[in-house]
């Protein structure tokens, strides 16, 4: 295990992060109001950095969840990635100085949020270009130039997705409309950064059923164009996941790899291990260049840990069972739904 | 289908170098650049790392009984102090008050960066135009892209004895891939932009902040040259004169409340009048400080700062100069 390797060097606080015990439902972003029984898509949006009881727990405190034991785990995971697939990671020309602007602001709000583990050091030999940063879980430690891209390796945007668990999308605003710019993304649902990347928003919800039809993306699209530079927003969003298993990288360019995930777990009526993927998507207005971030962390629990919770169970299976056709098939379900929502309810 | 409920008041960001509502800061230093225009650099007092901006951006200062906005001058990088010029207008407002009240050591309370006048990430070449105080917005342009390693052709227009920062762009102006024009007259300026815009790269986008009537014959001479409106880009001091508008009625939506508009008085005076408060700022449609939600109600807009798209929408207002059509009624979402 590369955790055990790791822990000669651990500092005592970063040993006891990674040590905690493993609970998927403790931490997860319920993804629906206490008396949500119909699921549509809106611009569910509401303020970053406030904590939510759940019925196993809480989540949300920080923007990033680094994700307790598992950390390592997705962070080797991540970087395997980016290793054998650079189209991951994409940056259209003119972006260079948002990955700056970006890399920044979660560095220091890493330090800040979780500062027996991260720590970064500002105006380093009085230079207030000049960082340091240590990250004491992965054993991280680079001093950097502000805005000098061979100052840090793989350059600002992948060096920190080599260091968060959550994918990182950065949209501009071009000729009134907004684009996704930017991404470095290894745990897409069913999408390819490499192919989004350099779409408008429409283009790129284009294939959500209603969403665009019923003036939702034009309404996110103004949300985002109007993002506050002081302010910070979260939404949630959720589906089934593509594999019946805890792998994170359900891309595109990974489809051959989960493909037929479903539909063994389908013939063999496999439902308690199913996954509820859950998205948390924070967006912040970087101050250098105004970008705004759509990064997403991804999180998931399988039915038989959210049956567990029987409120949750009840309330997955109600709206499970109403979601329209469209949108059941859209999100991947909509032909074995009616064997899960029986199966959470018994 | 869900309503969208964004509430006000998300969540503010931990690290205090993204801080920008109003706070002080105190004048660091204090140079006369001209007989009528002196620079005034700001830092925290506690010596912290100010928010990051955009070139172009500006800082609204208060200054005496006024807020006015200021350009930055700086390149926006992780800066340790604001510089901003500031240029006596002699007609006893928040510029003159600065002029004769501020002096280093000073605390001024300001607000922001805020930033109207950004440049184009994917640019590859810029053609940037001052013309008198207006070069200070395009000195921070300059700098951001001289830093970045990029290329520009700057064009300076200004008065002989006026010229605020010339030596500032003469400095970037010696990096390879920056070009300065500097020139004094009227028609020297027509001539150069004319010869300017006909001779760009692909991929350029133009900047100007300068006068009206300047700003005027930039986009004249840009759109006779063929440039799309969309790689046009510039910021006003001040918007035209405004006619007194017509009468006509508002009604708050939250309260039911209907308030009449006479002629010549603004929407926001009256909301405020009643009331009902609404954040406002250059009280000339310039800045959108004042942009107000609307329910219903035939608009009449007459800002600068929303779009055409915006504008047809008709959903929202700037409650300082636009109005409602003559005898209607405006429903505004307050």
């Amino acid at each position: 295990m590369t955790v055990e390797t790791r822990s000669t060097q651990l500092t005592p606080a970063a040993a006891a992060y990674l040590s905690q015990p493993v609970d998927h439902c403790a931490t997860l972003p319920w993804p629906f109001p206490d008396d949500l029984a119909e699921f549509r898509y809106s611009v569910n949006v509401d303020p970053a950095m406030v904590s939510r009881p759940t019925a196993a727990g809480e989540w949300g405190r920080t923007i990033v969840d680094l994700g307790g034991a598992e950390y390592v785990e997705i962070m080797d995971d991540r970087r395997r990635i980016l290793d054998q697939d650079p189209d991951r990671v994409k940056l259209r020309p003119g972006m260079e100085l948002a990955a700056w602007d970006l890399l920044l602001y979660y560095f220091r709000d890493l330090d800040r949020s979780y500062p027996e583990l991260m720590h970064l050091t500002e105006g380093v030999d009085g230079d207030p270009l000049r960082f340091h940063w240590r990250n004491d879980l992965l054993g991280t430690d680079q001093v950097f130039v502000l805005g000098e891209w061979d100052s840090i390796p793989y350059g600002p945007f992948e060096f920190l997705a080599r260091e968060v668990p959550d994918d990182l999308l950065l949209v501009t605003e071009r000729d009134g409309r907004l684009y996704f710019d930017a991404g470095a993304v290894t745990f897409a649902a069913a999408w390819s950064v490499s192919f989004d990347v350099g779409m408008d928003m429409y283009e790129i919800h284009n294939p959500v059923p209603r969403l665009t039809n019923e003036g939702i993306t034009a309404r996110a699209e103004q949300f985002l164009m109007r993002l506050p530079a002081d302010k910070v927003y979260r939404r949630v969003n959720w589906t089934l996941s593509g594999s019946g298993s805890r792998k994170l990288d359900v891309s595109l360019e990974e489809l051959p790899e989960w493909g037929t995930d479903i539909p063994a777990l389908v013939r063999d009526g496999r439902w308690g291990e199913l996954q509820l993927r859950i998205e948390v998507e924070h967006f912040i207005r970087l101050p250098m260049t105004g970008t705004v971030t759509f990064n997403i962390r991804t999180h998931m629990a399988s039915l038989a840990e959210i049956k567990a919770f029987p409120v949750w169970a009840r309330q997955l299976a109600t709206v499970i069972e109403e979601l329209p056709e469209e949108l059941a098939t859209y999100k991947g379900f909509g032909d074995y739904r009616h064997h899960v929502v029986p199966w959470l309810r018994t | 289908m869900t309503a969208v409920a964004v509430e006000r008041g998300g969540s503010r960001h931990l690290h205090p170098a993204y801080e920008t509502a109003a706070r002080h800061l105190r004048v660091v230093r204090v140079v006369h650049l001209t007989e009528t225009i002196t620079h005034f650099d700001l830092a925290d007092p506690g010596g912290g790392i100010l928010a990051a901006y955009q070139p172009g951006s500006h800082l609204i200062v208060s200054a005496g009984e006024k807020r006015n906005a200021y350009s930055l001058v700086g390149d926006g990088l992780n800066p340790t102090t604001y510089g901003i010029s500031v240029m006596r207008r002699g007609d006893g407002g928040g510029s003159d008050w600065l002029h004769d009240n501020v002096t280093a050591e000073d605390l001024l309370e300001v607000e922001g960066p805020r930033s109207m006048f950004a440049p184009i990430l994917g640019q590859r070449h810029a053609l940037l135009v001052a013309g008198g105080i207006g070069v200070t917005p395009v000195l921070s342009h300059a700098r951001a892209i001289s830093r970045a390693g990029g290329t520009a052709d700057v064009i300076y227009s200004y008065r002989p004895g006026h010229a605020a920062h010339l030596e500032d762009l003469e400095v970037l102006a010696e990096q390879p891939g920056i070009t300065l024009f500097a020139v004094t007259t009227v028609d020297e300026t027509l001539a150069l932009l004319t010869d300017r815009f006909a001779d760009q790269p692909l991929g350029t986008h133009a900047y100007a902040c300068g006068p009206m009537a300047m700003l005027e014959s930039y986009q004249q001479l840009a759109a006779t040259a063929g440039w799309p409106k969309a790689r046009v880009h510039l910021e006003r001091f001040a918007a035209p004169e405004q006619d007194p508008g017509s009468p006509f009625t508002a009604t708050v939506a939250s309260t039911g409340q209907t308030i009449d508009v006479p002629s010549g008085v603004s929407l926001l005076q009256r909301l405020v009048d009643h009331g009902v408060p609404v954040p406002s700022l250059c009280r000339q449609g310039v800045c959108g400080e004042c942009r107000i939600p609307v329910r219903s109600g035939d608009i009449v807009h007459r800002d600068l700062v929303l779009s055409d798209e915006d504008k047809s929408r008709g959903d929202a207002m700037l409650c300082c100069v636009s109005r409602g059509s003559e005898g209607s009624n405006i429903e505004v979402e307050l």
